[in-house]
């Protein structure tokens, strides 16, 4: 079922979770929330991702329950459609098409058939209209929402400016030091204005809110005050007081169900819960990590939920303590580290935290933990130069982990390397040593010698700086008894060429030889005695990457330059081999086989290149990888070797491709269709929900589990499918009320034949089909059928499947491929 | 070279007294004050805030409490436990009563103003009747333990609140019964610690607002003695409360110097439940906010930094004009400082006592905005501390610096002063002249040789001043119609031959001395008048009134002068009328006639007459502006007011000789610095 079109790029992570903010299901069992271009629903106890609603041809902008049906939800989007989902099942009811850019969607109860949305203001570039917009009843699934009427002109774009009061009575927005409120009765619309002319700081406003039972508005604004309004169906008389704890822009507030409680967040990355409107009490929920973006209230008050300015979303419970977190790629301010690939876990690693590193596990699409690397207190201030991770490198086995950190100054960077020792005790890292001040100028780049079968002992550190000289670190035996290392590292070699800036390093797939790029060139050096051994150049333009060539490929040496030049050595014949034109920003080398990645960046598109260095003729080339602008692209090593039957996508079999954009989201290459890619864990998540785990089913499923590896390890896949085709029988049997089974005596044939074998001989491929048919009709039968027993006998089977692959012959490759295809056609069911 | 050698003197070390109570007349337009050395002061709404009478203070008499009761009666009650009661047109205090419970910590009159209850310190509180004579005492109401720090009146009369410490009670007026005892700190009361009611309010409605050293401000339902709704406003004590008259609003003062205000406000728009609700707060006071008086327009507030706030409440106001501003007091808007012109000397009145300082000199010259170094530094001459309890009313120092007088409320003092080379001494006139009610003002005329005595009743006496040391009453003029109030201001003119006086009416007496008559009377203009002087070459009276208006009188005849007319009905520039503090003093160039110079707290202006007068469209403080213009286009920017706010807050300022200018500062650092630690508060970034 592969099908063999174009390569699809999936984003897979990272999406910003700025869209709107979160909404909890009635239940409060789901929470809800715009990533992207889709509509995450996530399961509040478990932290799982259930089902991903996209749809959305862009940004999603607003999401709303239906206010007349808790199950559904509304989403808009900047793609000018409104969407009506059932996120429980994940599947579009509506689309209305209004034909504007969406910025913001409001739905009240109180109106039967309209919702509200933020358009931009025809003909006027940055002002914004509220409107509501009638949508029509129809049968069809796609509907024109075109009928507007304007409620507001010159609101905010953000869905913060904008709120509905008490029951729909009035609708307030803010923007700038302006604040209106339409009344919708008495179509009454009253403007107050902010002086700017007295006040020290910047009092414009960020946010608003109303009070859910009495008529009081909260405003937030820029310099940190809270101000409440009342009174405002007056002119002159309105009235407010301010709340002041926030030293800096109120980002979000949000009202309890009572309005007894007022929550709001900011930079400070601390929950604040004002009691009664009084500055006196108020309680704080301080370290959520980073500044809150959006604050969220479940319709039943006990949960409250964050959604942080790195993408992460904190639940908080009603008594102000912390819940759980669900992070997936934590965006941090700049990626300085690069992507890195952890080979013990395989996890992504990159900056996260400000000073720390986080572990980013791609299968789950979930944080697996985060290094403290700097172990400094961050300080949430504008124009403070505080200290961050700028470079990380593991060892081959990942028992070795290397990370830089410097300060923001320019001039004078305080540089620290830190080598850190990957405890299997603790199952995590430990500082072993500190080296301050490893390069008088930054470090550009880092590397270990990965040699897997030589041991520690050939482990090797290379560090390039902008002081012109790489540093070779090695390990050193501790004299020192009361250390608590017997290990630590030490500088061993000092290199320089013509004191040039040392811009990067690579060492070759057996460790001899390792190329450092001074500015214009390269320089060769090997690793045991360093001597230089050649030097490389093609002038014009400073050398931006290098890499070697692996496995055959392994005499050759890949640059490219920052003048647009990609260029190959033969490291033999100590000649350029080929070189091609182009403005590669990244060169990436696959682990595990001779393939290089390089994406290049011309006119504002991303186009990937992927070649071997033997051959100038790329293998593949994708034009317009997208929108974005790639900085950074690893590969992954794939769990097991993919299935692919395109020769055009074989160097995809054994890792996969994984890029970083601009905006911090993480994408990747995909030969599968959109409904197969997503992930099969999250439907059985859902299944699992619904229906209990019992003693029985366990039960069942070890059984079936020992019996499907027992087929296998036999070679007799005909028994198995024949016991396959018994079950149905005798599940009927087992699962139909007696008082309306047929007489036994009809059943007896029935029961006694499944347990037959049947003695006819078909070929292998025959077989196949069969036993693809008919296990589908078994599924079809057999709709209460324990679920998890069977996916667990399929995951088995697939694992099995991997592993044969490599020794069988053709045929016996293309029959699995057929089982295999069973499998994922027996999922798509669900 | 500047225009004026400016001798700019910091060394007047005046504290103002914190305020310790006010009062807001009903349905009337002044607001009664009282500072914690018993000064008790009047301001007049109508005249823009002016600060219309003092009664200097009195060592035994601190005033706790001030009310206005009878209509325009005002009382005082303190904690020597007298009920005073102030003669505002004689400003004096009059008669005294013995309250007969200890000290008086607070005092309310009724709606009506008939009857007045104190709150003494052994926790009975006392009916006194307003009768025409002064006050009765009527009967005791219930007596608990505990003194009775706060007390309110039903708007009907038929109830009184009383606070204590820990708890309040409701008093029956008709039968003097307690009939309800409700403890404020029900809640904490496992803290241990005093909960004080420092101020309490009974609304119509039967709603008791009690506030207390917890920081809260509580509502009770006194029928059933429940709480109804808890405001902790601060953290730090509230000390004062007062309502509105509408009862819509409150407003706090708490000891952080922070002032709150309260608003009844609907739950929902249109609906009629209605709750307490903390709305507004403001930071204007370093220290104790002691008492706070709410106006129909404006939040007035009173602390122990001795500043006055009157912060408008836009709603309430009806359009842009001068209540529409936030208002700040610390000085008095009289003058405290004399200056001898001819001998350099500076007189600075005390409240009890005074100091004389001879002024620096210096031999240099220098640019514009140049310090030139002294070679002779100011000398503090003498301090002269008054006799007996009674604080200085007046003062004055003679031109020639050999008079100097000053006057208390039951006495006159004059003395000569004997300056032989640094060596100075006083020797008092033997046979002052013995006057009945005190002295207003002291000026002595430009020649030395006469004194002017402002006194009661509109009166003003002449004395003729002697060599070697004596004096002798000339006359007493009084305006022919006859006048109630006493006079406040005094202007005599240079050569001598003419005296203005402004009566507490506000109306201008002109007086010929020549032939001690009567000469005329200044139309009358309905606003006080803050300061005045005579032209010494033209005689016209110029006059700066408390609404900032200015007019030029032409005393010989007895008409305005045609400047003033066109300023009449040109208008005066709109930030010149928004100013906040009235003009405190006038007087003229000797180089240029065309010259007025003119002074209050914040800013020296020098009014060129033969300048046009500015548009509202010009900016009206344009020096710095005019300095960067070339010399043509400077003339075209040109106009009559010339204003310097280098001096501030300016106390006094006046011209010693034809170049030569002498200033008086007391930056407000300078005195914070002796006034007590406030509330120690954190502050972020500290």
């Amino acid at each position: 079922m592969v099908a063999p079109g174009a390569l699809r790029v999936v984003r897979c992570g990272g999406s910003g979770l700025r869209g709107a903010r979160a909404v909890f299901s009635a239940d409060s069992k789901y929470l809800l929330c715009a990533s992207g271009d889709f509509v995450k629903v996530l399961s509040v106890n478990t932290e799982e991702t259930l089902r991903l609603l996209c749809g959305h041809a862009d940004l999603v902008t607003g999401i709303r329950l239906n206010p007349h049906n808790h199950m559904q939800l509304y989403s808009s989007s900047l793609d000018g459609t409104i969407k009506l989902w059932d996120f429980m099942d994940g599947i579009p009811i509506k689309t209305f098409t209004v034909g504007h850019k969406l910025l913001a969607l409001y739905t009240l109860a109180s109106a039967e058939d309209s919702v509200f949305v933020v358009i931009p203001k025809k003909g006027e570039r940055d002002t914004f209209q509220l409107v509501s917009v009638k949508l029509t009843k129809g049968t069809g699934q796609d509907l024109e929402g075109k009928e507007l009427s304007v409620v507001l002109d010159g609101v905010g774009a953000s869905t913060k400016q904008i709120a509905f009061g008490r029951e729909g009575a009035y609708v307030v927005s803010v923007k700038d030091v302006h604040l209106q409120v339409y009344f919708f009765e008495k179509k009454l619309l009253n403007r107050f204005s902010l002086s700017t002319v007295k006040t020290k700081g910047d009092n414009r406003f960020s946010c608003v809110v109303c009070h859910p039972r009495e008529d009081c508005i909260a405003t937030g604004h820029a310099d940190g005050k809270i101000r409440l309004w009342r009174n405002f169906h007056h002119r002159k008389a309105y009235t407010y007081s301010a709340l002041h704890w926030h030293h800096d822009i109120v980002m979000d507030l949000a009202y309890s169900v009572e309005g007894t409680r007022l929550l709001s967040g900011g930079v400070e990355s601390v929950l604040v819960q004002w009691h009664n409107e009084s500055s006196c009490q108020k309680d704080f929920l301080p370290r959520l990590g980073s500044p809150i973006e959006y604050i969220s209230m479940s319709s039943d008050g006990v949960l409250c939920c964050t959604l942080h300015t790195d993408n992460r979303i904190t639940i908080i419970n009603s008594n102000l303590r912390f819940s759980r977190s669900i992070q997936g790629l934590i965006k941090s301010r700049d990626v300085k580290t690069g992507l890195v690939v952890d080979p013990r876990t395989k996890a992504l690693v990159l900056n996260g935290e400000p000073g720390h590193l986080q572990f980013y596990s791609l299968q789950s699409d979930q944080q697996l933990f985060s290094l403290d690397i700097v172990q400094r207190q961050y300080i949430h201030q504008a124009g403070l130069k505080q200290s961050d991770l700028v470079k990380v490198a593991f060892s081959a086995r990942g028992t070795w982990l290397a990370t830089v950190e410097e300060s923001e100054e320019v001039t004078d960077p305080e540089l620290q390397l830190k080598l850190w020792f990957y405890s299997e005790e603790t199952q995590s890292f430990a500082l072993n040593t500190r080296i301050n001040t490893p390069h008088d100028n930054h470090i550009t780049d880092m590397c270990f010698r990965d040699m897997d079968e030589l041991g520690d002992d050939s482990l090797i550190l290379v560090t390039t700086g902008r002081d012109c000289v790489f540093k070779v670190w090695v390990m050193v035996e501790d004299s020192d008894p009361e250390a608590h290392h017997n290990v630590s590292w030490s500088c061993d070699f000092i290199g320089s060429y013509h004191n040039y800036q040392a811009t990067n390093c690579c060492f070759s797939e057996d460790g001899s030889l390792l190329a450092v790029s001074f500015e214009e060139t390269v320089t060769v050096w090997d690793s045991l005695t360093w001597d230089l051994k050649c030097t490389f150049c093609h002038p014009p333009g400073n050398i931006r990457n290098i890499c070697f060539g692996r496995l055959t490929c392994s005499k050759y040496l890949i640059g490219a330059t920052d003048y647009g030049f990609l260029c190959c050595w033969n490291l033999l014949t100590c000649a350029l081999e080929w070189s091609a034109h182009l403005n590669i920003v990244i060169l990436q080398p696959d682990p595990l086989s001779e393939h290089i990645a390089a994406v290049s960046w011309l006119s504002k598109e991303s186009s990937l290149f992927v070649f071997k260095p033997s051959e100038p003729r790329p293998i593949y080339i994708q034009r317009n990888l997208c929108k974005e602008k790639i900085l950074l692209a690893a590969f992954v090593p794939r769990d097991e070797p993919e299935m692919i039957s395109s020769e055009k996508y074989l160097w995809l079999r054994n890792s996969q491709l994984f890029f970083l954009t601009d905006t911090q989201e993480l994408m990747t290459l995909s030969t599968k269709s959109l409904e197969e890619r997503l992930t099969p864990s999250s439907k059985q998540l859902a299944v699992e929900e619904s229906l209990p785990v019992t003693p029985f089913s366990v039960l069942l499923g070890k059984h079936r589990r020992q019996q499907a590896q027992e087929d296998i390890d036999l070679g007799k896949p005909v028994v198995h499918n024949k016991q396959e085709q018994a079950s149905p029988a005798v599940k009927e049997l087992l699962h139909t009320p007696a008082h309306v089974l047929p007489s036994a005596s009809f059943l007896c044939t029935i029961f006694i034949n499944s347990l037959l074998i049947s003695k006819e001989n078909k070929s292998a491929e025959e077989v196949a089909d069969e036993v693809e048919m008919e296990s589908e009709k078994a599924e079809d039968e057999s709709d209460e059928e324990d679920v998890t027993a069977m996916e667990q006998e399929d995951t088995s089977h697939v694992e099995l499947l991997g592993e044969i692959t490599c020794k069988l012959s053709k045929s016996q490759e293309k029959e699995l491929r057929k089982i295999r295809k069973m499998d994922y056609s027996w999922i798509s069911a669900f | 070279m500047g225009e004026f050698q400016v001798h700019r003197v910091r060394f007047f070390g005046l504290v103002p007294a914190g305020v310790r109570c006010l009062a807001c007349q009903p349905r009337g337009t002044r607001l009664a004050l009282a500072r914690t050395d018993g000064t008790v002061e009047v301001y007049n709404f109508a005249a823009n805030y002016f600060q219309e009478k003092v009664i200097p203070g009195h060592e035994a008499r601190s005033v706790e409490s001030l009310c206005w009761a009878a209509g325009a009666r005002l009382f005082g009650a303190g904690l020597g436990g007298d009920i005073t009661e102030y003669d505002l047109a004689g400003l004096s205090a009059a008669r005294g009563v013995d309250g007969g419970g200890g000290p008086v910590w607070s005092m309310v009159a009724n709606g009506t103003g008939t009857q007045l209850a104190i709150g003494c310190e052994d926790g009975s509180v006392k009916i006194f009747q307003v009768v025409a004579e002064g006050i009765q005492f009527e009967r005791n109401l219930d007596r608990r333990k505990g003194r009775v720090l706060c007390l309110s009146w039903h708007p009907s009369d038929t109830h009184i609140v009383a606070g204590s410490i820990d708890f309040f009670r409701v008093i029956d007026v008709a039968s003097g019964q307690t009939v309800q005892r409700i403890m404020v700190n029900h809640q904490v009361e496992k803290a241990k610690r005093e909960c004080v009611v420092w101020a309490i309010a009974l609304l119509s409605s039967g709603t008791v607002v009690s506030a207390d050293s917890f920081g809260r401000v509580q509502f009770w339902d006194w029928q059933q003695g429940t709480l109804a709704e808890s405001c902790a406003v601060s953290t730090s004590a509230v000390l004062s409360l007062a309502v509105s008259e509408k009862e819509d609003s409150i407003v706090v003062g708490t000891s952080s110097g922070a002032t709150y205000q309260l608003q009844l406000l609907p739950v929902r728009l249109g609906g009629l439940e209605k709750q307490w609700v903390r709305t507004k707060v403001f930071q204007f006071h370093s220290h104790d906010v002691r008492a706070v008086a709410h106006s129909p327009t404006a939040l007035i507030s009173g602390g122990l930094d001795a500043q006055l706030v009157i912060r408008p409440l836009m709603e309430k106001v009806q359009k842009k004009s001068y209540d529409a501003v936030l208002r700040k007091f610390i000085f008095p808007h009289r003058r405290l400082v004399s200056c001898a012109r001819k001998a350099r000397l500076l007189l600075f009145q005390f409240s009890q006592y005074l100091e004389l300082w001879r002024l620096g000199s210096t031999e240099e010259t220098g640019k514009d905005g140049e310090v030139l170094p002294l070679c002779q530094m100011p000398e503090h001459l003498l301090q002269l501390k008054s006799k007996g309890p009674e604080h200085i009313y007046c003062s004055s120092i003679s031109p020639c610096g050999t008079w100097l007088g000053y006057s208390t409320a039951s006495r006159l003092q004059l003395y000569r002063v004997h300056c032989d080379g640094d060596g100075v001494s006083l020797s008092k006139v033997p046979k002052a002249p013995k006057l009945l009610p005190p002295a207003y003002q002291l000026q002595f005329s430009a020649a030395s040789d006469s004194l002017f005595v402002a006194s009661a009743r509109g009166a003003v006496h002449v004395f003729q001043l002697q060599e070697p040391g004596g004096c002798k009453h000339l006359h007493t003029l009084r305006p022919p119609s006859g006048c109630s109030e006493a006079v406040y201001l005094l202007a005599p003119s240079a050569d001598g031959h003419w005296l203005a006086a402004v009566s507490g009416d506000w109306a201008i007496h002109v007086y010929n001395l020549k032939c001690f008559k009567h000469h005329c009377v200044v139309p009358s203009y309905d606003c006080a008048v803050s300061a005045l002087a005579i032209h010494p070459i033209t005689n016209n009276l110029v006059i700066a009134y408390s609404d900032q208006q200015l007019s030029e009188f032409s005393i010989p005849e007895k008409q305005y002068t045609g400047w003033s007319r066109a300023v009449q009905s040109r208008g005066l520039h709109r930030v010149w009328l928004e100013r906040d503090s009235p003009i405190t003093h006038i007087t003229f160039n000797p180089k240029n006639a065309a010259h007025i110079l003119l002074h209050d707290t914040f800013l020296l202006c020098v009014l060129d007459k033969s300048l046009p007068l500015p548009d509202d469209g010009a900016i009206l403080m344009n020096q710095s502006t005019l300095k960067q213009l070339p010399e043509t286009a400077r003339k075209r920017q040109l106009h009559a007011f010339k204003i310097c706010k280098k001096f501030q807050p300016l106390l006094f300022m006046d011209l010693l000789d034809k170049n030569c200018l002498v200033v008086v500062e007391r930056p407000i650092m300078d005195f914070k610095t002796q006034l007590p630690q406030p509330v120690q508060q954190k502050k972020f970034g500290t």
